[in-house]
């Protein structure tokens, strides 16, 4: 590393452009593994030569979404200012101080207002995202928008304090937008003694293990964010963050990529090409395809298997398309009229359509475009996900109504199975008004002959029954 | 730097088994749950006795909650609960805040919100008055004067629990109804924990809240509930007389009780349900958590004008 550095200072920055030139032409189109393998060589080479130029983002590493909870007085601002502190020091982040991410300035994501602090900043093993939001409500809204959805948690505890009586409110919080990796840094260790430490460890461990979490195991790094930022006491300073960041590198598994999920396409146009058969359009969600691709047509009541023979994108022959990719893809034994908008192209066995599901919705307030009136039980709605929509029919379980504004968990019926998975996101609308965006997050029993044909059932027949019950 | 080590190293030699001190220090502190810091301090100051220390942090818990309020105030409180109790012809109605939505979930803030809308309805009982319908509102110094049943005021006990959320609160407002006669009180909450009718003397939560007095032959308890539920979610601003109050013409902006769509039935208004069944809104109070309250709502439409 430190031979590097040197020839790193001899290297004027000329030669160091161009050699990163050389780099990227050579992984230009090669494979992902490829490209891992010599991710670490890539990744030192400073980018800060350009800070003028708006900074091109570099994707050498794998990304992680991670996040900071805790009480609002343990630290969990300076924290974030002292990781960003210390990493910038070694040029991996953009120091940004504790009145930047204060305040966490109110964001329009899809629409809908949620008070969060973004900030990016990498290690030498992967490259974060991180989220700091005031309430639960804000952590819920992030989930449903999925700006940043967090794959792991950096809770901190001050020594001081300990653990406070929210902090059960914050680990249920974290069960609850399912994170299931969780790293603990004990705060403000220079005001505490070792002992006040050890105690404190062994209170959040218990207090982890009642939450459901594997506490004996979760790794805790003790330190202080203040010292960090102000580059006192490294031993409690900046080498705490250090460690904490190493145990969030190794602790939070790196989320599986797109590209290297099994394929799927939402169809979004159908075309029959005279001579060449059918032509389905739309964007590659994620997986990569060939020509010869084995494929199976989902949706609407129906699946059907084909081959891709062909993939086109902007009248150019592909060899490989890649998730992102808005493509053609000529498929061979299938009429145009059997394929209809809405439906998925995907690997076949990989998505099944679906009809009954509960998930964690957003109602708008009025203030963004929603209702101004809340709505109960049984309303229905139009759904949209992907390219698809279908009526659907809404049920509250454990509440009587929605108000405008609120995050609700809800059961949703649709009329007709449609492809969804856990974690798909979708829009709910009632005539021209969006009313709110949701994401699925639990997969219930299909609906049954009789069950589907009560969907459309009025409010009369739904009484006349429950009396005839009585 | 080398006082302080100093200091450390003589408290050490004065406790010679420190596996002791901290069994001491932990049993403290969940028996307590008062912060490290303190139940160290406490240790420190009686010699590790376990039952001294923990009278200590008790006296002085009044206290530190007092500076920690002290400290923190100023600090906003957008979030909080609405607490609301009915028993028999009495109702009362709290709104606490406080900074986190985090906190308003607390087994502790439930509590207070508890403590302090039993101690309305309880000032509401001592209360005698002539008519059918008596309503009194509180202000935020008002509620924190006010006197529990164990001689601390309100505030006290609000200093104890920011002493013990380490978040500013504050008692922001309240009102009490008592009734006469034929008159009945239904009080709900929104989100309600279930959907079941409130217990006589339970004290439910929510985001929002109402108070509902109702003149009736007979009572319909479901049919209570969910009128109160669509004063919640439909937020009207009076009850409305017919004849006097016309409906206004995009159904959405309506104001007026009578004249809305009925939140359970679109299809009939909330003036045609009550007819059917013989029942009388004679009076309702709606909160809303963190909503200007009326005098200011009132004081910040005049600054406009």
């Amino acid at each position: 590393m430190y031979g590097y550095r040197v020839v790193r200072a001899i290297l004027c920055p000329t030669v160091q452009r161009s050699l990163k030139h050389l780099i990227y032409r050579r992984n230009f189109g090669t494979q992902v593994l490829a490209f891992n393998l010599r991710a670490p060589a890539v990744s030192v080479i400073p980018s800060r030569n350009y800070a003028s130029e708006k900074k091109v983002f570099q994707r050498t590493k794998p990304h992680c979404n991670v996040g900071t909870i805790g009480h609002v007085d343990h630290g969990k601002t300076t924290l974030t200012a002292a990781i960003t502190k210390v990493l910038a020091d070694k040029e991996l982040a953009e120091s940004k101080k504790y009145s930047d991410i204060d305040n966490a300035p109110e964001e329009k994501a899809r629409g809908i207002t949620i008070n969060v602090a973004h900030i990016e900043y990498q290690t030498e093993n992967r490259h974060y995202g991180h989220t700091d939001c005031p309430g639960h409500a804000d952590y819920i809204k992030n989930m449903i928008t999925g700006t940043a959805q967090m794959d792991g948690a950096i809770l901190v505890v001050a020594a001081t304090d300990g653990a406070m009586p929210q902090t059960r409110e914050h680990l249920l919080l974290a069960k609850q937008i399912g994170i299931d990796h969780i790293v603990v840094f004990i705060n403000k260790v220079d005001a505490a003694d070792s002992e006040m430490v050890d105690l404190v460890e062994m209170e959040i461990r218990e207090l982890l293990t009642e939450m459901g979490y594997d506490g004996d195991n979760v790794p805790i790094i003790k330190g202080s964010a203040l010292c960090a930022l102000e580059g006192k006491n490294p031993e409690i300073g900046s080498e705490a963050i250090v460690k904490l960041l190493e145990e969030v590198d190794k602790h939070i598994p790196t989320p599986v990529r797109d590209l290297d999920k099994p394929f799927l396409l939402p169809v979004e146009n159908v075309y029959s090409i005279p001579g060449r058969g059918t032509v389905v359009t739309g964007r590659l969600e994620r997986g990569t395809i060939k020509k010869g691709n084995e494929c199976e047509f989902v949706g609407y009541n129906k699946v059907m298997k084909s081959t891709i023979t062909g993939i086109e994108m902007f009248h150019q022959i592909l060899e490989e398309a890649q998730a992102g990719d808005q493509l053609g893809a000529l498929v061979r034994g299938v009429k145009r009229d059997d394929i209809k908008r809405g439906m998925v192209m995907c690997k076949p066995g990989t998505v099944k359509p679906l009809d009954h599901f509960e998930a964690q919705v957003y109602i708008l307030s009025k203030e963004e475009g929603g209702r101004s009136k809340p709505f109960t039980s049984f309303i229905q709605l139009q759904m949209f996900s992907r390219t698809w929509d279908c009526a659907t029919v809404v049920n509250i379980p454990g509440k009587e109504m929605v108000m405008p504004g609120e995050d609700a968990k809800l059961v949703l019926k649709l009329i007709r199975p449609m492809v969804l998975e856990k974690g798909q996101r979708f829009t709910l609308r009632d005539g021209s008004i969006t009313l709110g965006t949701g994401v699925v997050t639990n997969i219930l029993t299909p609906l049954s002959d009789a069950q589907r044909a009560e969907l459309t059932e009025g409010k009369k027949a739904r009484e006349k029954k429950a009396a005839g019950k009585n | 730097m080398f006082f302080k080590h100093a200091i450390k190293r003589l408290s050490m030699a004065r406790m010679p088994y420190s596996t002791d001190v901290k069994s001491a220090l932990a049993a403290l502190r969940k028996k307590t749950g008062y912060t490290f810091a303190n139940c160290k301090k406490a240790l420190e100051m009686h010699n590790n006795d376990l039952a001294k220390a923990e009278q200590w942090l008790n006296q002085q818990a009044q206290t530190m909650g007092w500076a920690k309020a002290t400290k923190l105030e100023g600090r906003a409180t957008a979030q909080g609960l609405v607490g609301v109790l009915v028993r028999e012809n009495i109702g009362a109605m709290v709104e606490i805040n406080c900074e986190t939505d985090f906190v308003a979930r607390n087994d502790n803030f439930k509590n207070f919100v508890s403590h302090a809308t039993k101690v309305c309805a309880q000032y509401t009982e001592m209360t005698d008055f002539d008519g059918d319908l008596w309503k009194l509102g509180f202000e935020s110094e008002a509620l924190r004067n006010l006197k529990l049943d164990d001689g601390k005021t309100l505030g006290d006990h609000l200093a104890l629990l920011i002493g013990t959320v380490g978040e500013n609160a504050t008692v922001r407002r309240a009102i009490c109804f008592k009734t006469n006669n034929e008159l009945s009180l239904f009080g709900y909450t929104h989100p309600s924990k279930d959907s079941t009718i409130p217990q006589p003397n339970e004290v439910r939560f929510g985001r929002y809240g109402a108070i509902v007095a109702f003149r009736s032959a007979e009572t319909n308890l479901d049919l209570q509930k969910n009128l109160v539920q669509h004063i919640i979610g439909m937020d009207p601003n009076k009850v409305g007389e017919k004849g006097k109050d016309e409906p206004v013409e995009n159904k959405d902006d309506e104001k007026c009780l009578i004249h809305q769509e009925y939140l359970l039935d679109p299809s009939a208004t909330v003036g045609e349900i009550l007819q059917e069944n013989q029942l009388e809104v004679v009076d309702f109070q709606r909160f809303e958590c963190g909503e200007p309250s009326k005098n200011e709502a009132f004081a910040a439409e005049k600054l406009v004008n």
